[in-house]
């Protein structure tokens, strides 16, 4: 590569390697503190990294992100409480184990697998996201408008419990999207007159309101303190079990990496749908659920796999797979970057001197991690009444740090309410979230499609991609109906049989 | 005892008054500024207005030898952070706002402001001007802008812009005005994210700003028609300026992206010869020129009196092109 030397001189710089280490150890110890997310960590971390080098901007949150994918799963199997939404999977067979007297075994097989999957993801990334990088600049509003269209679709077959409340929940998130200046005329909508809810409401604000205020406020109504302290004690993961779960962890990181690289999706799901096909293929079936090495391997390497791959939609097309995601994007723009396919042209040193930094960051999570499994658990277990003023602090420090407005610090607490009342009923926050990221892109792409065909249809047919993403759109639609009438239709004998 | 006791106080009292006036009259002759120096950015971070002013804030405080503090207020275009100047306040005589056209557009667009933005501000230096480029696709059947016209008489051509309201927004509305072309604004988001569809062919033409063109320009992905600016661009010396083209009312075309630093009204005059004293030593520097050159920029070139005139004339001409292009609010 004739860039070879630019790609060095722009990684090997210390401020890099500061980045990545602080990134994953923030990412690591926000990421066990039950309540405190990553995305939440990587939010309050954004405007810190208004001032840095780009590089090592976007690594700092790339290694929160991937020490906060790790991390959750501490707290999961210590004290069976998820540090983040994607560990709940982990502790299915994690706390089990830590019951055992096991705890050391189910962190490092966590950790281990973290690492592999990890590892198979930044080799996706680097791979796929060159080749699909060449096939973006096809990519014009009517193919995205059809990307956007399928990524809400996959959405909807995941939204968790009730299809009802998760669709309720995602239009909720893209009415309130429209708030703000219409993006063809410039008129106002729905602002109501306040100058402040011009430029559409503040993602950040939402965000933090939305997630860290809820569990505060639940702890405060419920005033439980966690009352169980297992020791990280007991054997680390012995070679052979590492062997025997070699398989679970490469076919979780697979899944993991096929589901990142859909916008629109989530490390959650991947490592539900990594654990089920583990399950489904192990001999030790009956033993998940119960303590099985494998279980906690398989669903770490399914939601770690996804962290490296859902840069790819991110760079290649500029479209985020996830919130971390929307919130590195944040970051490339504030560092005047768009990704995309003009990134690869403009960017490149840049790019693979990221690359070289993320494959760096999972060599950082092993050390990182293994000094974690020593001594993090005690930051889980400082008192929540002493630990939530602290978070509470910070949340209106980054909703205020964004835009200089106290404003978004009203906005942070409304959307703490919201939150707190979407908890008590049920309603998930994640549609509703990406709906509020998906609904503009939906609405803008739209326009700009008729606008650029002069209103005729036909430009939504316009070619292979577009009938490509038509057939997944609709595909997705239909199995998602399919698996509903199903699941009635299975209850529905239940209760013959029972009657 | 008592009587001592007077002398002291006379004496602190008249030592005190003292250095009161003294204090008074260094105020008064050259010691601006005497605190930090805000310099307002009423865009987010990262942004062109952002990036711009940051390096001018660095190279100011060199020549000031004190702290000038560049603070993001974005906010409804640029009216926020403008609004916020214009209400003045305590450290009204130590803020600087970076304008850009925004300031002027922003005016156009919503008339119901709470600030005039003439009136309530102090016109110091236009610092930067950048061009926008009419660019159009390389495998574009258009080779001038008289060819671009004549097609578009009869031909709805789309043009793309970075949001409703930016100079490459208005540049296409006072191009379709003037020149009495069938044109649709299509928008995306932000400037450069318009490229892919630029790029590949699914709008017929921009005006986008010179450094996001520039590279695509010289690498032949992008043909350059025009520059709006007076002047040629040194960087671009073949491209011919829409002014000189002349017909189709194109000798009225001349719009640039300038960035300048305005104050709130009650600015202190001894602060405004001592900043722009600086200013033009700032403007000089190698180094602000070698990152105006970066930008494909070039120094502005009017202050105080001549800059009002400016925006003056500004104002009204983007209050017609928003009257007519439907989007004053």
């Amino acid at each position: 590569m004739e860039n070879f030397s630019e790609v060095l001189q722009l990684f090997l710089s210390i401020d890099n390697f500061i980045a990545i280490a602080l990134g994953v150890v923030i990412g690591v110890t926000v990421g066990s503190i039950p309540g405190l997310t990553a995305t939440m960590a990587v939010a309050l971390a954004l405007p810190f990294t208004f001032s840095m080098q780009p590089v090592a901007a976007i690594l700092l949150l790339v290694g929160i992100y991937k020490g906060g994918m790790y991390g959750g799963s501490i707290t999961a199997i210590l004290i069976r409480t998820p540090g983040s939404p994607a560990s709940a999977c982990t502790l299915l067979d994690g706390y089990p184990m830590a019951q055992q007297g096991n705890a050391k075994k189910a962190l490092k097989t966590a950790l281990f697998s973290s690492v592999i999957a990890d590892f198979i993801s930044n080799i996706a990334l680097i791979f796929f996201a060159a080749y699909l990088a060449k096939i973006a600049l096809n990519f014009g509003a009517p193919e995205f408008f059809w990307l956007i269209c399928f990524s809400l679709t996959i959405i909807i077959s995941l939204a968790s419990g009730s299809m009802v409340k998760g669709l309720l929940a995602a239009l909720m998130g893209i009415l309130l999207s429209l708030v703000g200046l219409d993006s063809v005329f410039g008129s106002q909508r729905l602002t109501f007159g306040n100058y402040n809810l011009m430029d559409s409401i503040s993602f950040i604000p939402l965000l933090i309101g939305l997630f860290a205020i809820p569990e505060i406020l639940e702890f405060y109504r419920k005033k439980i303190v966690p009352h169980i302290k297992a020791k990280a004690s007991g054997a680390g993961m012995t070679l052979a079990e590492l062997k025997r779960s070699l398989k679970s962890i490469i076919r979780g990181s697979l899944i993991g990496v096929l589901i990142g690289a859909i916008p629109g999706t989530g490390a959650t799901a991947a490592a539900f749908i990594s654990y089920s096909d583990a399950r489904r293929r192990s001999p030790n079936k009956a033993n998940f659920g119960k303590g099985e090495v494998e279980g906690v391997a398989a669903a770490e390497a399914g939601n770690n796999g996804v962290a490296g791959a859902t840069l790819i939609p991110l760079l290649s097309l500029g479209i985020p797979g996830d919130v971390i995601t929307a919130i590195i994007l944040g970051a490339f723009m504030v560092h005047g970057l768009t990704p995309g396919p003009i990134m690869f042209q403009e960017n490149l040193s840049l790019i693979y001197a990221l690359f070289l930094g993320i494959m760096f960051s999972s060599l950082i999570l092993l050390v990182v991690g293994n000094a974690a499994i020593k001594y993090f658990s005690l930051i889980a277990d400082i008192p929540k009444s002493i630990l939530f003023p602290i978070v509470l602090m910070f949340c209106v420090y980054g909703a205020y740090a964004v835009n200089n407005s106290t404003f978004d610090i009203w906005l942070m607490l409304v959307f703490g309410l919201v939150g707190y009342l979407f908890n008590r009923s049920g309603i998930p926050a994640a549609p509703f979230l990406i709906g509020f990221i998906l609904g503009p892109m939906f609405e803008d792409n739209l326009r700009r499609s008729l606008l650029i065909s002069h209103g005729d249809l036909s430009v939504f047919v316009r070619g292979p991609i577009t009938w490509f993403f038509i057939a997944l759109t609709f595909g997705s639609i239909a199995y998602a109906l399919f698996k509903f009438f199903q699941e009635r239709r299975a209850a529905g004998k239940d209760r013959q049989l029972e009657s | 005892m008592m009587k001592k006791f007077l002398t002291v106080s006379s004496w602190a009292a008249c030592g005190s008054a003292m250095l009161i006036s003294a204090s008074f009259s260094t105020a008064a002759v050259a010691d601006w500024p005497t605190k930090d120096v805000r310099l307002v950015v009423p865009y987010a971070p990262g942004g062109t207005t952002d990036v711009l002013s940051r390096r001018v804030a660095d190279l100011l405080s060199d020549e000031l030898d004190a702290n000038v503090i560049v603070e993001n207020r974005p906010g409804a275009g640029s009216t926020v952070g403008t609004g916020r100047l214009a209400r003045g306040g305590r450290d009204a005589d130590h803020t600087l706002l970076m304008a850009s056209p925004g300031h002027t557009i922003g005016a156009a667009i919503y008339p119901n402001l709470s600030y005039d933005p003439v009136e309530d501000f102090t016109f110091i230096q236009n610092v930067i001007d950048i061009p926008n480029v009419m660019v159009v696709p390389a495998d574009s059947p258009y080779h001038s802008v008289i060819e671009f016209i004549e097609a578009a008489q009869d031909q709805d051509m789309a043009f793309s812009h970075s949001g409703v309201g930016s100079s490459i927004h208005m540049s296409g509305e006072l191009f379709k005005t003037l020149t009495g072309s069938k044109m649709t604004a299509v928008p995306f988001a932000g400037s450069g994210a318009s490229l892919p569809a630029l790029l590949g062919g699914d709008v017929d033409v921009s005006f986008e700003n010179m450094p996001t063109v520039y590279s695509h320009i010289k690498s032949g992905d992008l043909r350059a028609l025009a520059v709006t600016s007076e002047e040629r661009s040194p960087y671009l010396p073949d491209v011919p300026t829409l002014s000189e083209i002349g017909e189709y009312n194109l000798d009225q075309f001349v719009t640039t992206a300038w960035f300048g630093l305005i104050a709130h009204n009650s600015f202190p005059e001894e602060g405004y010869d001592t900043l722009k004293a600086a200013l033009d030593e700032v403007m000089e520097r190698q180094e602000f020129l070698d990152f105006a050159e970066q930008l494909g920029a070039q120094p502005g070139q009017v202050e105080g009196e001549e800059f009002k005139q400016f925006v003056i004339d500004d104002l009204a001409r983007w209050q017609e092109v928003a009257e007519q292009a439907g989007i004053s609010q």
